[in-house]
């Protein structure tokens, strides 16, 4: 069963002679559990994408669908309310809010929701993270890669649909960005999390259990790495051009 | 160290980072207007103040130079002339004074140096000319009228002119005029030079060595000093230059230059104001400052990695700071002047002053006022971006390109885990930068504060304390004693014009009758006598008086008073029995000397003495019942230097005088229609009665004048603080929003609705507005309680009452306004989509 689904997603910034085609009728799926990385050069389209699937850009035209459900067909409002219900995001810089401890950041979506924090669910999610001894700092107290791990918490605490996560490892090093992919992927094993990851490092990509493509605002290749030819057979979508 | 030629670079840098910001440039040139608007607004109605009791004390006096020396020889007046410390130096000559007996005002005559010395006396003709001619006269319109000629160039004009005892009849031409002062001491007639050689001829010798005093022909020299700064030093100095051989003629000083000059009190009260202006004006500009190089501390550390100097950063902030004022100072002169000129208009016109021509303002002083106001203002910015020019100029290269602008600095390691809401995290965000929180809070109490204290002291200034005190009775009526005689001043209603008052249908009438005798004091009273003569005695005037009193006798104010007016008698020893006072055997008495007033000891009479009173060449003794002046308001008005007011009742005082004659009556009346009121002021309005009716609401029109001052001056300086309040407020908000945008829409982005993002806005703007009642509550109590409460006694028509109302008022309203502005802000931020506010980097 897709959890995410695309149709013909388009997106055209400007008009007329400073028309520019950032996504030009994209269709993409993922299955339930899948972690799929996008990858493509800067100005490939695949942030526009990513900011597509989380609803938190409209597209020209086309759809997108999280858990079947239309997610433009919700007003603004509307909108936000299901974004923090079904999606949890990681961005790549300033994903923590200053005035918070880290444990108010992980729940802050829920709080938000107004709903009750499921308090195991969250405790090993952040026993996962190795975030246990720093539920108290506030996020300038905190590493790069210690901020990336409670954003990741974040995104997992309110169980969303998907998670996804804009070049989560673009301001750390190496190792560390290795440390926190490695993080991401063994979370969402652990919780059967669906996350789709925007790169440009192919050695990250490669972590994902298919790669798609994506160049001049259309999706070419879908390729199965070889974590996802031992998972499932073929979950690509479709192909375009 | 070498000076390094780096100027103009660092200007372009600061040009091309204003040139950036327009929103801020905006912000803070409004705000160093607002304060320059405040500091000439205030400095042009106290220049106008003062200037215009100076022009009005100068008109007194008769001259505007600022020294003179008095009676010299043509000798003399070479030696100033020569001097090089004096300037402008003017004279004239004296002649004499005229004496003719239909001229009611005193008339000097005098030889005119030049054009200028007319002007300086402020008596050149505005029509005509000085004289030339040996019967020419110059002389001002009032003289003209005294005498009942006609303003006409070449009417004649008889006048018996005493030269030095000698009274000369000579019948002048006259060959200019001009429209006289009444608040002149003495009319300036001028006389052509050949009259002066005729009549007034330069004396030989010398003034001060005269056997006989002769004034004809004397010179009398006026001239300036290059400043008013210690005039009496000056003149001293001038005068050993001089006459060394100490043989120095006597010398004036000019008193408009020395008496007009503030007292303690308003210098208090300007420099509380300019005071009050400033810490607004540093609340706001500091904060704009601070705020904005917080938002840009990033390019300041990049300057500084990339090798730009502290010294140079500040320079750059400081050059930013002066290129502000050279824009919001010439505007903030421009509306200030024009604020303030409107604002004399009105206080003019609510005094009432009957010269208030005086009051304008001179160019000259305007480019004083100006320049006072402009240095002040340029003061406040640089005082006011100093510390954010420090902050700016040693922020370290590395800190500061990690700073995102947001950062909290909190030395606390954690934060204990709370529930999230829109409200725990506004409070979070309110502490995140605590500095431009109080300085915004603090702004906005400035206002509040002063609103609070203005309305408190308008609210306990009690009418009827005030009126109380100025009226006894509900009408009185008195003579208009505009000829300034004795009789009129203290015997002027007489007792036809009482019986035709009491005719009045309504009025319930009560004469105040006076009449002048003399007290013959005893051993007790003459040895206080005494001692108030070695306590009062080195002013000469008094001690005349005192040791007149001492040989056997002093004034007595007698008045006769009815049980009604007994009434109104506060006494300040013993007490009243109004049926004992009317047996005619006792009396009040009040006991007055000039400059001792307040000191109990000039009572020589007190409750049980026995007092000797001498009136119409026969003695009588009363037993003093209590001591206790007449209510000014119907007492005479007049003092001698020492007297004593005698009270007793009216069939006594008739059995005293001849000549029965009251100096006001005091009608009361139960007619509520106006009519008996209206029938006294026909009464006295009537063509040709010389009787002046006042009643209570003469009264409050005085005191609603009063009062309407006080609102006009506090109200514009109030509103314009508020204005400057508000201004930071919404910077604070506009700017903080802003600069958080990123982090907002990042919060949307991971689920903060729209509405939970507004009330989390909204709940900041809402703490501003709690903190700043708090903070006003909080100082309008103390300044209520401890100044107001205090300076309250020593106003008899003060009634102190705590209040806070005004803040009650003032919190809603700021309430609403610190909804609304974050509201606006947020929906204006909103109309990019959460992407582009994401990426978007300062």
């Amino acid at each position: 069963m897709s959890v995410l689904k695309t149709e013909e997603l388009k997106k055209i910034y400007g008009s007329d002679a400073a028309e520019v085609q950032a996504l030009k009728g994209v269709s993409i799926s993922v299955e339930q559990g899948e972690f799929v990385a996008v990858v493509g050069t800067s100005g490939s389209g695949k942030s526009t994408l990513l900011h597509m699937l989380g609803g938190i850009d409209r597209p020209t035209s086309g759809k997108v669908f999280v858990d079947g459900k239309d997610v433009f067909s919700l007003n603004d409002e509307e909108l936000t309310i299901f974004r923090r219900r079904k999606i949890g995001f990681v961005f790549q810089a300033f994903n923590l809010v200053p005035t918070l401890n880290v444990y108010e950041n992980i729940v802050f979506p829920i709080q938000l929701d107004g709903s009750a924090v499921d308090e195991e669910y969250v405790n090993s999610v952040i026993t996962t993270l190795g975030l246990e001894n720093l539920l108290n700092r506030l996020p300038n107290q905190l590493s790069g890669g210690q901020q990336q791990r409670a954003a990741i918490a974040r995104a997992l605490a309110s169980k969303p649909a998907i998670v996804l996560a804009d070049e989560p490892t673009g301001n750390l090093d190496s190792k560390t960005s290795m440390d926190v992919i490695g993080l991401l992927k063994v979370t969402g094993q652990k919780f059967s999390q669906t996350i789709v990851l925007i790169t440009h490092n192919e050695a990250i990509a490669q972590m994902a259990d298919r790669i798609i493509r994506i160049e001049d605002g259309n999706v070419y290749t879908q390729k199965q790495t070889l974590n996802g030819i031992s998972g499932s057979e073929n979950k690509g979508g479709d192909i375009n051009d | 160290m070498t000076k390094v030629n780096n100027r103009s670079v660092i200007r372009r840098l600061a040009l091309r980072d204003m040139i950036s910001n327009r929103k801020m440039n905006c912000v803070v040139i409004v705000s160093i207007m607002l304060t320059c608007i405040l500091f000439t607004a205030l400095t042009s109605i106290g220049g106008s103040l003062i200037n215009g009791a100076q022009q009005e004390t100068m008109r007194q006096v008769g001259g505007n130079k600022m020294a003179g020396v008095k009676w010299v020889l043509p000798e003399d007046l070479e030696k100033l002339e020569a001097d090089n410390y004096v300037f402008d130096v003017v004279y004239r000559i004296i002649v004499g004074y005229a004496v003719n007996e239909d001229m009611k005002l005193s008339a000097e005559f005098n030889y005119a140096g030049n054009d200028e010395a007319a002007k300086a006396m402020f008596s050149y003709p505005k029509t005509g000319r000085l004289p030339e001619n040996i019967d020419d006269i110059a002389v001002s319109t009032l003289v003209l009228d005294s005498l009942g000629i006609e303003h006409k160039i070449g009417e004649k004009v008889p006048i018996k002119l005493d030269i030095d005892g000698n009274v000369l009849d000579y019948t002048f031409t006259l060959c200019g005029y001009w429209d006289g002062d009444k608040v002149a001491l003495a009319q300036i007639c001028w006389v052509s030079q050949a009259f002066i050689k005729e009549y007034a001829p330069t004396p030989s010798e010398s003034f001060y060595s005269q056997e006989h005093v002769k004034y004809a022909g004397y010179y009398m020299v006026d001239f300036n000093y290059a400043n008013s700064w210690d005039i009496e030093g000056k003149t001293n100095a001038l005068i050993e230059r001089l006459y060394e051989d100490g043989n120095a003629p006597d010398t004036g000083i000019n008193w408009a230059y020395t008496t007009s000059s503030v007292d303690a009190g308003s210098l208090v009260c300007g420099i509380v104001m300019a005071f009050i202006v400033f810490a607004a004006g540093y609340l706001i500009i500091y904060n704009i400052f601070y705020i904005n190089i917080s938002a840009n501390i990033r390019s300041y550390g990049l300057l500084k990695t990339i090798g730009t100097t502290s010294r140079q950063i500040k320079t750059m902030v400081r050059f930013r700071a002066a290129l502000y004022c050279a824009v919001g100072i010439p505007l903030g002169l421009i509306a200030g002047t024009l604020l303030g000129k409107l604002l004399i208009k009105a206080v003019v016109t609510i005094l009432n002053t009957y010269s208030a021509d005086s009051y304008s303002i001179s160019p000259k002083l305007l480019f004083l006022i100006c320049l006072i106001s402009a240095a002040f203002t340029f003061t406040t910015v640089m005082v006011s971006c100093s510390k954010p020019c420090r902050y700016a100029g040693n922020v370290s290269p590395i800190e500061a390109l990690r700073y995102s602008g947001t950062d909290i600095h909190t030395k606390k390691k954690d934060k204990k885990t709370g529930k999230v809401t829109p409200l725990s995290i506004a409070h979070s965000n309110m502490m995140r930068s605590r500095k431009k929180t109080v300085v915004v809070v603090l702004s906005l109490t400035l206002s509040m504060v002063l609103v609070n204290t203005l309305f408190t002291v308008l609210g306990g200034i009690d009418r009827d304390k005030y009126v109380g005190n100025s009226i006894v009775g509900d009408i009185v009526i008195r003579h208009n004693s505009k000829t300034d005689l004795w009789d009129d001043l203290t015997k002027g209603v007489t007792t036809e014009m009482i019986e035709d008052i009491r005719t009045i249908d309504g009025a319930d009438v009560h004469p105040v009758y006076f009449e002048k005798g003399s007290v013959v004091p005893q051993g007790k009273q003459l040895e206080q006598i005494r001692t108030l003569n070695s306590k009062y005695g080195s002013e000469e005037s008094i001690s005349i008086e005192l040791d007149a009193a001492l040989k056997g006798e002093y004034i007595a104010n007698i008045y006769g008073i009815d049980e009604k007016l007994a009434e109104c008698f506060e006494p300040i020893e013993g007490s009243i029995d109004i049926k004992k006072l009317m047996t005619g055997k006792y009396a009040i008495v009040h006991t007055y000397l000039w400059n001792a007033e307040g000191d109990s000891s000039v009572e020589l009479y007190h409750a049980g003495d026995k007092i000797t009173v001498e009136c119409g060449g026969r003695e009588h003794e009363y037993e003093v019942m209590a001591v206790c002046g007449v209510p000014y308001s119907i007492s005479t008005k007049v003092y001698s230097i020492f007297s004593t007011q005698v009270i007793i009742p009216t069939d006594e005082y008739m059995s005293l005088t001849d000549e029965p004659a009251a100096t006001c009556i005091m009608i009361n009346t139960d007619d509520s229609s106006g009519r008996v009121k209206e029938q006294c002021r026909a009464y006295c309005d009537q063509k040709g009665c010389p009787l002046v009716y006042f009643d209570k609401q003469t009264y409050l029109d005085e005191f609603s004048d009063l009062l309407r001052m006080v609102k006009l001056l506090g109200g514009t300086l109030t509103a314009v603080l508020a204005l400057i309040g508000i201004l930071n407020f919404v910077n604070a908000v506009v700017t903080g929003i802003i600069s958080r945008k990123r982090e907002i829409a990042m919060m949307n982005a991971v689920g903060m609705t729209g509405s939970q993002t507004k009330r989390m806005l909204m709940w900041e703007g809402i703490y501003y507005a709690l903190l700043t009642a708090l903070f006003s509550a909080a100082g309008s109590t103390v300044l209520s309680l401890l100044f107001i409460k205090g300076a309250a006694k020593e106003l008899f028509f003060f009634s102190y009452h705590f209040t806070l109302m005004p803040i009650c008022i003032g919190v809603p309203v700021l309430l609403i306004i610190s909804m609304i502005i974050p509201y606006a802000v947020y929906m204006k931020i909103c109309q990019k989509g959460i992407v582009d506010r994401m990426r978007e980097t300062e």
